[in-house]
């Protein structure tokens, strides 16, 4: 692994023999890097650079410590207050809010909006992220006018996980190319559960159960700290459902 | 000051039906410390304390200085705490939160004003030259419990260190650098713990012990109960908080009782072991200057 995505420090002059070529394509650049003209590309956080040969693109992963917004990332906010047609809605703490129309849900007008008291928690999207401004969310999708699974979160509990993590728990095949099956082998234990992930860092489960919440989080947060492989991960699944039991 | 993360309605409501339901977010008993770990440093007097994710750095350190004018018999012994931006955002420097102000109260009572450091022997010369010990607390980790966590690295760092050796001769008084004479231990004649409970429901019926720093912001109460090994209470604050029951209280003075008596052990094994790791090939008996009495 380590050998197809070398690690990469800010600065960092790149080998050109791995920077990808296409016939058609313009090479692509993803976070992490940066283009100064005419020829020169630098990564500008530490991280494994990774490579798209098919889509002729090239990007930094990283693991941060703190979360900045980008438009289109799913993320789980917490309402701060509201506002004439507005909610501020904090995704990282200890920085400025980012602000969330009232009407921004699915079937909402102005007589029938969702009413969300301080403390409660969102998933919404991000749609304008950029240095200068305070984020954007919105909790229905601008084109088709659902919610598609975003909207208020009831109950369950949030638990606070790495960018990382919520990185690889995001990816659509996350056992091949994020190396997570821990929420995969937890459900085939036989606990029933919903789960929602936000890029921002934060998880939130849900489940009848308040027994399986917690083993959920504790699944997620030791996955997290110790950095576990799939198997050390079904032994640490296997772990927790006998001490449960 | 930033904005102090809260914990959102769901964590809350989370955290309290699961206390009901007697589940904690990491699966311990209500009445069970985190992984407990304590290291000293190579020099004499620093002595690092992890509790779970919040980690504590204790210095002890000493310098020759003249006595209060009140008091002129005895030494100076200064507890200084510092958190720092490092541990938290919601910490600025220089600007004392309320957590800071109670953790330095806390740990000005417990050590200094129930006497575990004898000030009497710090004294040099009567009026003219006193030891001042200074011990600084660096809070490098915030993840709940500093008091207890900040308590056990003061505690370890002073009965860790040593002050260099002095002598007096007609007169004049010679400090002796440690290359010269062994440093001597401090007269330390009790070890103060402090054990936090915390205290959730409507009324204040269900009881935790080392709370993390999430159940710490959702808790209605707490009260934090000073005492040594032998039972002596040093001081126990409830600072407002929810009323709680007095059975409720009693029966957890008596199980800090059970906790501190650990703490104490657990501090001896480690003093111990540091004593051995440091004295290859016996020399210690040889080379320190102190008599029996």
């Amino acid at each position: 692994m380590a050998a197809e995505h070398p690690l990469v420090l800010p600065g960092d002059t790149i080998d050109p023999s791995l920077i990808p070529t296409h016939k058609k394509q313009p090479l692509r650049l993803g976070p992490g890097l940066r283009h100064n003209p005419p020829s020169t590309i630098l990564p500008t956080v530490a991280g494994q650079l990774v490579t798209d040969l098919r889509k002729n693109s090239m990007w930094v992963e990283y693991n941060g410590g703190r979360y900045i917004p980008s438009q289109g990332d799913l993320v789980i906010g917490q309402v701060a207050r509201s506002a004439t047609d507005l909610y501020f809605v904090n995704i990282t703490p200890y920085t400025a809010n980012a602000s969330l129309p009232h009407l921004s849900f699915e079937g909402a007008t102005k007589k029938t909006r969702p009413q969300l008291l301080p403390g409660a928690l969102v998933y919404a999207r991000v749609t304008l992220a950029n240095r200068h401004m305070d984020p954007e969310l919105e909790c229905v999708s601008a084109t088709t006018g659902r919610a598609e699974g975003l909207g208020p979160l009831t109950g369950g509990m949030a638990f606070d996980v790495s960018l990382g993590l919520a990185r690889r728990l995001l990816m659509a095949r996350s056992r091949e190319e994020g190396g997570i099956e821990v929420l995969e082998q937890l459900g085939a234990e036989g606990l029933a559960f919903e789960t929602a992930v936000g890029r921002n860092g934060r998880v939130w489960v849900s489940s009848d159960s308040l027994k399986t919440v917690v083993l959920v989080g504790r699944a997620l947060t030791e996955t997290d700290e110790k950095g576990l492989g799939v198997e050390q991960q079904r032994k640490l699944v296997k772990k927790l459902i006998r001490e449960m039991r | 000051m930033p904005r102090e993360a809260e914990p959102s309605l769901n964590e809350r409501q989370f955290i309290l039906q699961a206390l009901q339901e007697n589940l904690r977010l990491d699966g311990r008993e209500f009445d069970q410390y985190r992984p407990l770990e304590l290291t000293f440093g190579d020099q004499y007097g620093v002595a690092d304390v992890t509790l779970g994710k919040t980690r504590v750095l204790a210095k002890a350190s000493a310098e020759v200085t003249v006595p209060y004018v009140d008091r002129p018999l005895d030494g100076i012994f200064n507890i200084a705490t510092e958190l720092s931006p490092m541990a938290s955002p919601a910490f600025e420097v220089g600007r004392p939160t309320e957590t800071e102000v109670l953790l330095s109260r806390l740990l000005e009572k417990t050590v200094r004003r129930s006497g575990a450091l004898d000030t009497e022997s710090l004294c040099l010369v009567a009026g003219q030259k006193v030891w001042s010990v200074r011990v600084d607390v660096h809070v490098l980790s915030h993840d709940g419990n500093l008091i207890d966590a900040a308590c056990l690295a003061v505690v370890a760092a002073l009965r860790h260190f040593r002050k260099p050796d002095t002598s007096m001769e007609s007169g004049i008084l010679t400090v002796y650098t440690p290359a010269e004479r062994e440093p001597v231990a401090l007269s330390w004649l009790h070890s103060p713990f402090c054990v936090t409970w915390s205290y959730f429901g409507d009324e204040g019926e269900i009881a935790l012990l080392d709370a993390t720093w999430r159940e710490e912001q959702v808790r209605v109460g707490s009260c934090t109960i000073s005492l040594n090994r032998h039972g002596e209470i040093c001081q126990i604050a409830k600072l407002g908080g929810t009323p709680v029951e007095a059975v409720t209280l009693l029966q957890c003075t008596n199980t800090a009782l059970t906790k501190v008596k650990e703490f104490s052990s657990f501090l001896d094994k480690k003093l111990a072991e540091d004593i051995k790791r440091r004295d290859k090939g016996g020399l210690m008996a040889e080379l320190s200057a102190e008599n029996d009495r």
